[in-house]
């Protein structure tokens, strides 16, 4: 009977021990930041799937090169965004990823115009693993079209 | 230490203080100087990120107006702000670069407004535009309020740090000021009992000694010769008390000189005068008697007898005379000469019986006794000048007797010499006069007495004693009589000549 007790005890201190995360497991190795790069349009890809025109159901697929022109004016990464028309008129939902030079990131959410629009930052990889926080793209140029990102990654 | 390098040395000491205490308030003067300066710049930092401030604020509303109603006419305050916007970063670029961290934030605060205004405000202004739905767009709202916020806060943060470099500025400043407050009362405190003790020194190193000084020269102006200042003193003044005291002691020396010369003028005055009047006196009687008598004898004839007692009269006192110019002819010739004495074997036993004999029979009130243990008394000397001697001691027992009594003759053998006494029962020497009995024409009170005599006596014979190597002198009770007494050396050796000068 005692044997069993201690057993008990030994076993919910593992359990215990299981469900507590461990230190900095969840943190971003950015920590809080802003990143204030510019993308170039490369692609855009419209997919009307629904009735014609703009209907819930389509697609567009927009692909970018980003760039860091206080660096180097070399393209430093690529962007694509993924969107799902959700009405008849310019809402749509997105996902889409930023691939930079020492990780990833995931935004996502729903825009009304693409000359101006936030998304959530829902993740990311490498250096940005566990980023949360927004992204404001803001369009600066309109052909060839270019816009301002700005991440604000909180953790 | 001398006491030019203590001055010196307390005036370099006081000049350093004193310029150390002057360079703490020049350097507390610049420090208040500059932290005017530092305030006033800050105000002009100020009042440029406030320009700013409300340049970047015109440029929001300016955004929010145009946002809200979607009329252009609301960019007026945006395209101003665009066209002053690059000489106020310049200008806020500029003030804020005294200090780096300033600078930073002011090179933040341009860099946000660039990005608000670059890359929010205006693409949107064309976007709004374009498709003015985005105004509803709360992402727009939000966007604009985290650069808005933050620009405010980046504002706030500037000011605040401006403020804050003021108010160190100032605070330094009045540390300074205090510092130089403390310092300068320190440094007046120092530079005043410095003063105050270099004051003291002086005045106790040099003052005092110096006043001693002027004192003491007024001392010895007054005639107190004999008055000496105490020899301390630094350096030079030491140096001064001693050539005062080395002045004084010649002074006094030479003041002693001239009174002893004077004294001799005096007594030589007095000695003349007396001189004078001594011979004038001794010269009168007898040459009064002379002149009466030989006058007598040419006015009227008389008896042979008669005349010859008168011409004996007369040739007394012509050899008085004579003996008295004798006497100061042999003065004056000792005293030029000296005394030439013949170096002659004598008895003066037999010396001193010829002499008693002869003296006995000028007076019939006195007796003289002789008394001579030994006979012979040989010795060396001048018979004639011992003679003078002999015969001037019982001349004036018996002159200074003149009640009459015995006068005693007496020598004996005395060691290798012999000592002579001649002792009167007559009126003494008064104890005052005792002291000059033997100088030149002293004669006391003598000559009021009416007791005849030059006063030569006692001085000739104590040359002429103390020529032969002997002492003389006397013993006198006033109103019982003297004694005097004379040693002489058996032996002289040389026939002497000796000349005594104040005689």
């Amino acid at each position: 009977m005692k044997r069993r007790f201690w057993w008990l005890v030994a076993g919910a201190a593992a359990g215990v021990l299981a469900a507590e995360p461990w230190p900095g497991s969840s943190q971003a190795g950015t920590g809080p930041a802003t990143i204030r790069i510019t993308e170039r349009e490369v692609q855009v890809t419209r997919i009307d799937l629904g009735t014609r025109g703009t209907s819930p159901g389509d697609t567009e697929v927009v692909s970018q090169r980003l760039f860091n022109l206080r660096v180097t004016p070399k393209s430093i990464g690529h962007s694509e965004l993924v969107c799902t028309f959700v009405d008849t008129r310019r809402l749509r939902v997105c996902r889409g990823t930023y691939v930079l030079p020492r990780g990833k990131i995931a935004v996502g959410g729903s825009l009304d115009y693409r000359q101006f629009y936030d998304l959530a930052v829902l993740g990311g990889t490498g250096l940005y693993d566990n980023a949360r926080g927004s992204v404001t793209v803001t369009r600066t140029h309109r052909r060839p079209a270019r816009n301002l990102v700005v991440m604000r990654l909180v953790g | 230490m001398r006491l030019a390098r203590r001055m010196w040395l307390a005036s370099a000491l006081l000049a350093a203080l004193v310029g150390a205490a002057f360079v703490v308030l020049i350097l507390a003067v610049s420090a208040q100087r500059q932290a005017t300066e530092r305030e006033a710049r800050s105000k002009e930092v100020t009042t440029a990120s406030l320009q700013l401030e409300k340049l970047v604020f015109d440029v929001e509303t300016s955004f929010l107006g145009l946002t809200l109603t979607r009329s252009p006419t609301f960019l007026g305050p945006y395209r101003t702000a665009l066209r002053e916007l690059p000489s106020r970063l310049s200008t806020l670029d500029a003030l804020a670069s005294d200090d780096f961290r300033q600078r930073a934030r002011a090179r933040t605060l341009t860099l946000r407004i660039q990005e608000y205004v670059t890359d929010f405000v205006t693409p949107l202004i064309p976007i709004l535009r374009e498709s003015p739905g985005i105004a509803r767009d709360n992402a727009l709202a939000q966007e604009g309020r985290r650069y808005t916020d933050e620009l405010r806060r980046l504002f706030r943060e500037f000011r605040s740090a401006e403020n804050e470099l003021a108010r160190a500025a100032s605070r330094a400043a009045e540390r300074r000021a205090d510092l130089a407050v403390l310092v300068g009362l320190g440094a007046v405190t120092a530079s005043t009992t410095l003063i105050i003790l270099f004051g003291i020194v002086l005045s106790r190193s040099i003052g005092h000694r110096v006043r001693a000084v002027a004192s003491g020269a007024s001392r010895l102006a007054a005639g107190e010769l004999a008055h000496r200042l105490p020899e301390r003193g630094p350096g030079e003044i030491g140096e001064l008390t001693r050539s005062f005291n080395a002045m004084a002691e010649r002074l006094e020396q030479g003041r002693r000189e001239l009174q002893a010369q004077n004294d001799e003028l005096r007594e030589s005055e007095r000695m003349k005068t007396e001189l004078v009047s001594i011979v004038s006196h001794e010269l009168r009687t007898p040459l009064a008697s002379v002149l009466g008598f030989t006058s007598l004898l040419l006015k009227r004839d008389f008896e042979p007898d008669t005349r010859r007692h008168y011409l004996g009269i007369v040739d007394a006192q012509a050899r008085r005379l004579a003996a008295l110019l004798e006497d100061l002819l042999d003065v004056q010739r000792i005293e030029r000469e000296g005394i030439a004495l013949a170096s002659e074997r004598i008895d003066l036993a037999t010396l001193l019986d010829q002499q008693a004999q002869l003296y006995a029979a000028q007076s019939p009130n006195h007796r003289l006794e002789v008394a001579l243990e030994e006979r012979p008394l040989t010795m060396r000397g001048d018979p004639n000048r011992l003679a003078q001697v002999v015969g001037n001691l019982l001349s004036n027992a018996i002159k200074y007797s003149p009640a009459g009594g015995t006068v005693a003759l007496a020598a004996e053998r005395r060691g290798d010499g012999v000592r002579v006494i001649v002792r009167d029962e007559g009126l003494g020497i008064p104890a005052d006069q005792q002291s000059r009995i033997f100088t030149k024409f002293f004669r006391g009170d003598a000559g009021a007495t009416g007791i005849t005599g030059t006063g030569l006596g006692l001085a000739v014979s104590r040359e002429i004693v103390e020529a032969h190597g002997g002492r003389i002198g006397f013993d006198s009770d006033p109103g019982a009589g003297s004694t005097f007494w004379l040693e002489l050396p058996s032996g002289l050796a040389d026939t002497m000549t000796t000349k005594r000068e104040g005689m």
